[in-house]
């Protein structure tokens, strides 16, 4: 089956439910032996122009989009997964709520894992998203990847 | 009709910056060109750090330019 760009962002927080459903949903594929999560979850950081309520994100969407198909490609062709799934959120996301979400799957824990971690690692350095450090109605930062 | 120029979208900060985030650039045919076009007409994006894609590629050397291409300012991403 060919794959193609898929999409993966969800306006405003990813919410637990959702996350609940993924997991849920793969219950019928009892090849799997492990899955691995990662959420990122957005952080009260205190700024010396404030204190950070949300993040706002933007996107150039067609381009996103395009580049998570291909990092998407190269993980399934470097670890034995059977399935890979990422959600990113765009628009306001308060502290304490989920923005990102990567889940990976595989017959065993290894792959599942270390492809977990790549695939957070190249969302965060090669998605074109740009999160806004919103503090009040009139202060923002422009955040910056670490 | 009247060519309106290549098309140039702008992001994040850079579009914070410049106060748009689609605009059009004429009589430019490559990204060197692009550039210093773009310093003329923003002096406020010289000290900024952006990278430039064409029909959303990065591009690091300098690439020539058509009616179609779609040209992107990219500043730092920042998602997750």
């Amino acid at each position: 089956m060919e794959r193609k760009p898929k999409q993966i962002f969800i306006q405003g927080a990813i919410s637990s439910s959702k996350i609940a459903d993924s997991i849920q949903k793969h219950s019928s594929k009892t090849d799997i032996g492990a899955h691995s999560i990662f959420l990122g979850q957005v952080r009260t950081d205190e700024k010396p122009e404030g204190i950070i309520q949300a993040i706002e994100y933007t996107t150039y969407e067609e381009m996103a989009l395009q580049k998570a198909f291909e990092i998407r490609e190269d993980i399934f062709a470097k670890y034995p997964l059977t399935c890979l799934h990422i959600y990113h959120s765009l628009g306001v996301v308060k502290t304490g709520e989920i923005c990102l979400f990567v889940f990976t799957s595989s017959k065993n824990r290894k792959a599942a894992t270390e492809a977990c971690n790549e695939m957070v690692e190249r969302i965060k350095n090669e998605l074109p998203v740009w999160g806004k450090e919103i503090i009040d109605e009139k202060k923002s930062l422009w955040k910056e990847n670490s | 009709m009247e060519l309106k120029g290549i098309k140039i979208l702008a992001f994040g900060m850079i579009a914070e910056k410049i106060n748009a985030s689609e605009f059009y650039l004429k009589e430019v045919s490559n990204t060197n060109e692009l550039l210093s076009s773009l310093n003329s007409l923003y002096p406020q994006l010289k000290e900024m750090k952006f990278t430039i894609s064409v029909n959303r590629r990065i591009v690091n050397n300098n690439e020539p330019l058509n009616a179609d291409s779609e040209v992107a300012l990219l500043p730092p991403f920042s998602g997750g």
